[in-house]
């Protein structure tokens, strides 16, 4: 059954993704990732797919457990067929008052979690006879140095470096690895980043969505392997 | 059904490395690995024997496990020369019909163990036409000159009958010959038929270090076909 895993589905671009991707119908089985059941039910709600949608209320900083969660998927559809790492986590600080603590979890949900699940996830896609995809949400805060925002830019650049190796590394399995770095977007995370913006002015979590539905249809095979940046002109 | 001989008996003295070549990194995994993925998508490899030095069968024994291989496996121990590694292979594997392939070619293809496998005839290897001069030197002094057209470069994987082959080992051993690769040892002693395939450039065996370099410039071409 082609399946789509998809993280952060409970709000922001991650809702967005999984409203268009469920929409365009080429996965048969969705699996919603967030931390809270509320929203997750809520991403369902909005969704129009004659697919199966199954909700995952689950932490990614308990990385320990994320073996079993890409198992039991695996176990439920026999196929692992695209991974959506779009779950975020921001603490803007600066550097003096920037904690371990705060590094950390900043890099285990941005950085830690999508390389457990793309790891355990390409544990199973390298036996799809048709391929497969990830695609992972960076940030232009990881290519554009900014005074504050430290642990999430650091991060983020992490992910784009992740993705670029990973796309080399998996190409002979028919793996596609796609980055792409939004600019402003209006979802919670970037209320924390830019507590004063007019968020009705810049790009909405529905502009990526499409793009990133777009991204991992089946027709597309041109763009995995670069960050490709997502940005609305103002 | 194939049993699948792999060798892999080497201890990396050649290319002056703590770590068999068959071991080392090649386009970011063990260069052992290449083969042994692509032969997990070939349904008619009944069961991988691999003959392996004793001091890396825990390493290799991890490497499947984490690259979740399927095939049933057995690892031998590799023998003092490559003709006795490939005798011990040979005499674990469990079907009649017989794949050898050495680990230090990493750039086979699937395509090239199927249509081995579905050629006609009982025993074939892949050899390809050798486009360079080779004459006969002695005391450092040409002695002699070779019909070009008339030689192969024998290339690895080659298809066999256990039974045969198996018999060839046990003579070579009494009579103390070493054959280069077994296609040879066979006809040596069976004059049995034996086809020859077209080959490619890439099927490389690694075997200095420069051949690591080209290796990753061939993954990428021609494994890959990235531009």
């Amino acid at each position: 059954m082609r399946t789509c895993i998809i993280t952060g589905a409970g709000s922001g671009i991650g809702r967005a993704a999984a409203i268009a991707v469920a929409a365009a119908g080429e996965y048969e089985y969705l699996a919603l990732i967030g931390r809270s059941m509320d929203k997750l039910e809520e991403t369902k709600s909005r969704m129009q797919t004659a697919s199966q949608v199954e909700l995952f209320a689950f932490d990614l900083a308990d990385l320990e457990a994320i073996p079993a969660l890409v198992k039991d998927i695996y176990e439920k559809t026999g196929e692992i067929t695209c991974l959506l790492n779009i779950a975020g986590y921001t603490d803007p600080q600066p550097l003096l008052t920037t904690s371990l603590e705060s590094m950390r979890l900043t890099y285990e949900t941005n950085v830690f979690a999508p390389f457990m699940l793309i790891r355990e996830c390409a544990r199973y896609m390298r036996l799809n006879r048709d391929g497969a995809k990830i695609l992972n949400v960076a940030s232009t805060a990881g290519i554009t140095p900014r005074p504050g925002w430290l642990s999430y830019a650091s991060s983020k650049a992490a992910v784009v470096s992740m993705s670029e190796t990973l796309a080399e590394e998996l190409a002979e399995y028919g793996i596609r690895v796609y980055c792409i770095s939004p600019g402003r977007c209006a979802t919670a995370l970037r209320r924390k980043l830019a507590p004063n913006e007019d968020q009705s002015k810049i790009m909405q979590p529905e502009d990526v969505g499409r793009i990133i539905c777009t991204l991992v249809s089946r027709s597309e095979h041109c763009l995995d392997g670069q960050n490709i940046i997502v940005r609305k002109k103002l | 059904m194939y049993s699948v001989v792999i060798l892999a008996g080497g201890t990396g003295s050649r290319m002056h490395r703590e770590v068999p070549k068959q071991f080392l990194a090649l386009a970011g995994k063990p260069m052992i690995l290449h083969t042994l993925e692509r032969l997990e998508r070939i349904d008619r490899v009944g069961e991988v024997v691999v003959a392996c030095h004793s001091q890396y069968k825990d390493l290799l024994k991890m490497h499947i496990a984490a690259y979740m291989l399927k095939k049933p496996y057995t690892i031998v121990d590799g023998g003092e020369t490559r003709q006795q590694s490939a005798y011990l292979g040979v005499s674990a594997a469990k079907y009649e019909d017989i794949i050898i392939h050495e680990a230090a070619r990493p750039f086979v293809t699937t395509g090239e163990f199927q249509a081995l496998m579905d050629c006609d005839a009982p025993s074939a290897t892949y050899g390809l036409d050798i486009p360079f001069t080779v004459s006969v030197q002695k005391g450092g002094m040409i002695a002699g000159i070779l019909e070009r057209d008339s030689l192969v470069n024998i290339q690895l994987p080659q298809k066999l009958k256990r039974t045969p082959l198996l018999a060839a080992y046990e003579k070579a051993a009494k009579d103390g010959l070493v054959f280069t690769e077994d296609t040879s040892l066979l006809y040596h002693y069976t004059n049995a038929p034996i086809r020859v395939l077209p080959g490619t450039p890439n099927n490389i065996k690694v075997t200095d270090s420069v051949d690591l370099i080209a290796g990753e410039a061939i993954y990428r071409e021609y494994i890959v076909g990235r531009d």
